[in-house]
């Protein structure tokens, strides 16, 4: 009876080395928190980023590993889960830098913090990796639940505990219905929970269209859209980024929405292969909806956090157009824009957490002047958000302009036209704040740039803030101009994704099909 | 070769940007320069080095760079880049003593000058089209800066609707170059792999439209215009002198290179429209420019209508209107640039720029003698008074294009008496009557202040008397072009018989 090592041989335990890194590094900034208290939090965090660090270097040797299918089918260490986890990780990584001061400042703890932001982390790439039904739904739960936690740590700020009832009553509410669209797949396909067998069966008992998997269908895009803020299920969105502690947003806009970009993938493509056209029609619904509410509603803001809460949700509708292309390009053009969308938008909310910091607001107007006071902020907040808005020779610019050409190859002309559109109205809105930053003479300057307080980067926390906003300006200017190696990455993890390349295939041999029938029918008429 | 005057604006703007210490505007004026006739006269060397009788591309450079877009890092010139990165260089050092010499926050504004150098150099010698995009779109920031940081008093105004217009004007040209690369099938945006000949007359229609109406709003043609008296006359006269000498050519020079180069067979058909609304520019860019009580908006109409002459005479599509275009911008953008230098030189010094209060500048103890001296020679060389490169620019276009359409160039030719029309009101207002003397107490005007008048003026004057050294470099670029056009369009006469 060697039944234990075969199980645990097929096991292929090794996929999940990288969130084995990740839950003991939670543990050891808990464990460190209750043994060291409160003076733990001056090297706590750099463990943390430490850990997060291996996770990453992990996740290289992780790459085009045979062994990808783990745990028995229920995760999937593919090149695709591992590009993903690593957005997640990376963004956690530049969060923690951020959040040492800003956590701190507010008198609470930091352990606490990190301990949550890093069990997000690892909900978060479980997410990416998850092949089954069940641990889709729980990771997608852990993700949730500490998203939650962190949205309202700030407990002594009603704003944040309203943001926090807002997050929970709607981010429940919308997990519920993903549930409800989850079970019914469980029941379509004869009990299956394994994605790829589910495919399989419920064309096979279903046929290829039938209502309950329509209902399926709709029922998880209201979660997986409800995490990536698709217009429709984005009402979180502009409350929470507002209410919650800047860190927190900045997570949440790029780690949550990675994981939720890489659910999507994954679930549609392999569960709902056989209702492609479905789901990319209503993707390209929610694509349109995004881009032009997020945009628009953008222009009218005045405080900084809830413009960059609509920017986000027009950026998720940018990164849908490489989804719905559905072409390796499109999906490599998606990796391509989110591992820059990590550093714009995190460069971008550390230079925010930075004025907060100093000036205690984050209203749009009362960044006028700040170039005279601060100028290494007002050129990375500048670089950031010219990046964002498109501009070359900004990562942005490529990263916009790989995802339009792969909707143009994938003939999304109409998409494509209104991402054009929407982004001259979106380089309105981040320009306005440049113009603040930049354009305004000393004698316009606001009142809070007016009493700026002297630059002390020799406070505790100041310097980690200092080096993520550096280095996010310095990659965000740069990766644009060198994206081959990035190119190259996200092009790699597509072509070797054996997940994607069949959903290519598959579609493509409806083709080869009538081409043999055709070939067979003119044998039979020679005959 | 191309590479270096690409990238030593851009290592000069870094300089000055991130230079250490606290930097005196005067310091930085003279490394501004420094790097900028350095780039000038890396051109003066590349025109020495080009060969005239090759119609081709040249000094060609090619290095891979994103190629799952087809991005390449191209570049080359040939006839029809090669003047206009000359204008270009000599326009930034117009450009940097075109302004006073203390100007507030001098260190952007250097660098900010520099980018834009290199921004058009790039867009000018770039030989793939997303390559050309990522320059023209460049531009975008900096011009926004420039005009909203030193402009006038409604300057935000004029700098947000010049930033919104000009980056529909890049989307429209990107949407374009898309479904050009796509439609050809081959994933390169490489110049010279891009081809329009296997698509439908239809879709090579569409996709001309769309480029048509993106260069339009940059040239400005009149329907898509309305930015550019705002932006003109609120943008300090260094940045007009860009705008309206160089940045307003990009638009031209897409038009012929992007236009007419890449949709020879198309172009006939779209031809007589061009011709038409580049004659109701020609038009309402001088009939505008009379109405006018302010000289820089009159100057800023008046390019309009100069505008107006280039799209007839690419229209036309001849050999000689084509050479005539080319001349025209070079022509137009020495003369833009004298007129808003001494249009700002008399702002500075009078204060006022009202053509019912500006009166007898040309007294000669108390007046500004040589600044409207200069200003009579430049409202006639923007008329087209023979001797003068005005007048060879618009007579070769005018010869080129009459046998295409008489009735156009007819008009064209009308619409230049009118030039002289308001010229003539502008200098007589400013230059000629008396001094009001209660208010005639103006400063004096600097040597470095009047030099750059000075040397466009001799060039103007030069190229007008011996225009050969205008044309020499870019006829037979110009000859080819048109002997393409005309090829394919007798091809086309062929197949559809």
């Amino acid at each position: 009876m060697d039944f234990s090592s075969t199980v645990a041989s097929q096991l292929h335990a090794g996929a999940i080395l990288p969130e084995g890194i990740v839950i003991v590094t939670i543990m050891a900034v808990l464990i460190g928190d209750l043994i060291f208290g409160r003076s733990s939090s001056r090297w706590l965090p750099y463990l943390a980023m430490f850990g997060l660090f291996n996770t990453l270097v992990a996740l290289f040797f992780q790459w085009s590993n045979p062994n990808a299918i783990a745990f028995l089918g229920s995760f999937n260490g593919d090149n695709l889960s591992i590009v993903f986890r690593g957005i997640v990780a990376l963004s956690a990584l530049v969060t923690i830098l951020m959040s040492i001061h800003y956590i701190q400042q507010s008198g609470t703890s930091l352990a606490e913090f990190i301990a949550i932001m890093l069990t997000a982390v690892l909900g978060g790439m479980f997410l990416c990796g998850a092949n089954e039904l069940t641990m889709v739904f729980i990771s997608l739960e852990m993700l949730s639940i500490s998203s939650y936690l962190m949205t309202g740590y700030m407990k002594r700020d009603p704003r944040s505990n309203e943001a926090a009832l807002k997050y929970l009553l709607i981010g429940a509410a919308s997990s519920a219905i993903f549930l409800y669209g989850m079970s019914l797949l469980y029941g379509l396909s004869a009990g299956e929970t394994n994605l790829n067998i589910i495919a399989a069966k419920i064309t096979a008992i279903n046929g290829v269209q039938s209502l309950g998997l329509a209902i399926s269908l709709v029922f998880i895009i209201a979660g997986i859209s409800f995490k990536i803020s698709a217009v429709p299920f984005h009402q979180w969105t502009p409350d929470v980024y507002e209410g919650s502690p800047t860190p927190v947003v900045a997570f949440l806009s790029v780690g949550s929405k990675a994981a939720g970009f890489a659910l999507a993938i994954r679930l549609l493509t392999t569960a709902f292969g056989s209702l492609t056209e479905q789901w990319h029609f209503i993707f390209t619904a929610l694509a349109i909806l995004s881009m032009v509410l997020g945009n628009v509603v953008a222009l009218a803001q005045t405080s900084i956090k809830r413009m960059l809460a609509y920017s986000s949700i027009a950026q998720a509708g940018f990164v849908m157009i490489g989804l719905i292309a559905g072409t390796d390009n499109g999906y490599s053009s998606m990796i391509f824009y989110l591992f820059i969308y990590l550093f714009m938008n995190l460069g971008a909310f550390s230079c925010i957490i930075l004025f907060s910091l100093r000036t205690g607001t984050d209203q749009i107007s009362e960044y006028a002047g700040l170039y005279q006071k601060d100028p290494l902020l007002t050129l990375c907040l500048s670089i950031c958000l010219l990046s964002l808005g498109g501009i070359p020779p900004m990562a942005g610019f490529f990263g916009k302009i790989y995802l339009f050409w792969a909707g143009w190859q994938a003939g999304l002309y109409g998409l494509v036209l209104l991402g054009l559109i929407t982004s001259v109205i979106s380089i309105y809105y981040y320009i306005r704040v440049v113009k603040m930053m930049v354009v305004k003479e000393p004698q316009e300057m606001s009142e809070s740039v007016k009493n700026y307080p002297k630059i002390n980067w020799k406070l505790p926390g100041m310097r980690p803030l200092q080096a993520g906003i550096v280095a996010s300006a310095i990659i965000t200017s740069l990766a644009g101009i060198l994206s081959n190696p990035l190119f190259t990455l996200s092009a790699n993890s597509v072509a070797t994704t054996p997940i994607l390349q069949s959903t290519v295939i598959t579609q493509e041999i409806p083709q080869n099909i009538i081409h043999v029938s055709s070939i067979e029918d003119s044998k039979s008429e020679v005959n | 070769m191309l590479s270096f005057l690409l990238w030593l604006p851009v290592i000069g703007a870094s300089i000055i940007g991130f230079m250490p210490g606290k930097a005196e505007s005067g310091q930085l004026r003279q490394i501004t320069t420094v790097f900028a006739v350095v780039t000038f006269a890396w051109t003066i060397w590349l025109l020495t080095q080009f060969d005239i009788t090759h119609s081709g591309w040249q000094f060609a450079e090619y290095l891979p760079w994103i190629k799952p877009i087809g991005l390449s890092y191209s570049l080359a010139v040939d006839g029809l880049s090669l003047p206009l990165l000359v204008l270009n260089a000599l326009l930034t050092i117009i450009a940097i003593y075109s302004i006073g010499e203390n100007i507030e926050r001098p260190r952007l504004y250097y660098s900010l000058l520099l980018l834009i150098n290199a921004g058009i150099t790039g867009a000018l010698v770039a030989q793939n089209l997303l390559l050309f995009v990522i320059f023209y779109e460049i531009e975008l920031i900096p011009f926004y800066l420039m005009i909203a940081i030193w402009g006038g008093e409604k300057r935000n105004y004029a700098a947000i609707k010049f930033l919104l217009y000009t980056a529909v004007s890049g989307l429209l040209v990107l949407a374009a170059f898309l479904g050009i690369g796509f439609l050809n099938g081959v994933v390169s945006f490489d110049y010279d792999t891009i081809s329009t000949q296997g698509l439908s007359l239809t879709t090579q229609l569409v996709l001309l439209s769309v480029l048509l109406v993106g260069f339009g709003i940059k040239v400005p043609l009149v329907p898509l215009h309305t930015w550019l008296p705002d932006a003109y006359t609120e943008a300090s006269p260094a940045v007009t002198i860009l705008l309206g000498g160089i940045l307003a050519k990009l638009g031209t020079y897409g038009l012929i290179r992007f236009g007419l180069q890449l949709f020879p067979e198309t172009w006939s058909i779209v031809a007589p429209g061009l011709a038409i609304i580049g004659t109701i520019s020609v038009l309402y860019g001088a009939l505008s420019a009379i109405a006018q009580k302010d000289i820089k908006r009159m100057v800023a109409y008046s390019s309009i209508g100069h505008m107006g002459y280039i799209l007839v005479a690419v229209a036309a599509g001849t050999q000689l209107s084509i050479l005539g275009a080319v001349a025209q911008m070079i022509g137009h953008g020495l003369i833009l640039a004298l007129l808003f230098h001494l249009v700002g030189i008399v702002e500075r010094k009078v204060g006022t720029r009202d053509l019912d209060v500006l009166n007898g500048l040309m007294n000669p103890i108390r007046g500004l003698p040589l600044t409207s001296g200069l200003l009579i020679m430049a409202g006639m060389a923007s008329a087209g008074i023979p001797g003068l490169v005005g007048f060879v620019a618009e007579f070769i276009i005018f010869q080129g294009s009459f046998s295409a359409f008489p009735i156009p160039t007819l008009l064209c030719i009308i619409a230049s008496g009118l030039t002289a029309v308001y010229f003539i009101i502008l200098l007589n207002r400013t230059c000629f009557g008396k001094l009001d003397n209660n208010l005639a107490y103006y400063p004096t005007v600097s040597r470095s202040e009047s030099l750059p008048a000075f040397v466009l003026t001799i060039i103007i004057l030069l190229l007008g008397i011996q225009p050969n050294w205008l044309l020499r470099w870019t006829e037979p670029t110009t000859n080819q072009l048109a002997v393409d056009v005309y090829h394919t369009e007798q091809v086309a006469i062929n197949i559809s018989n």
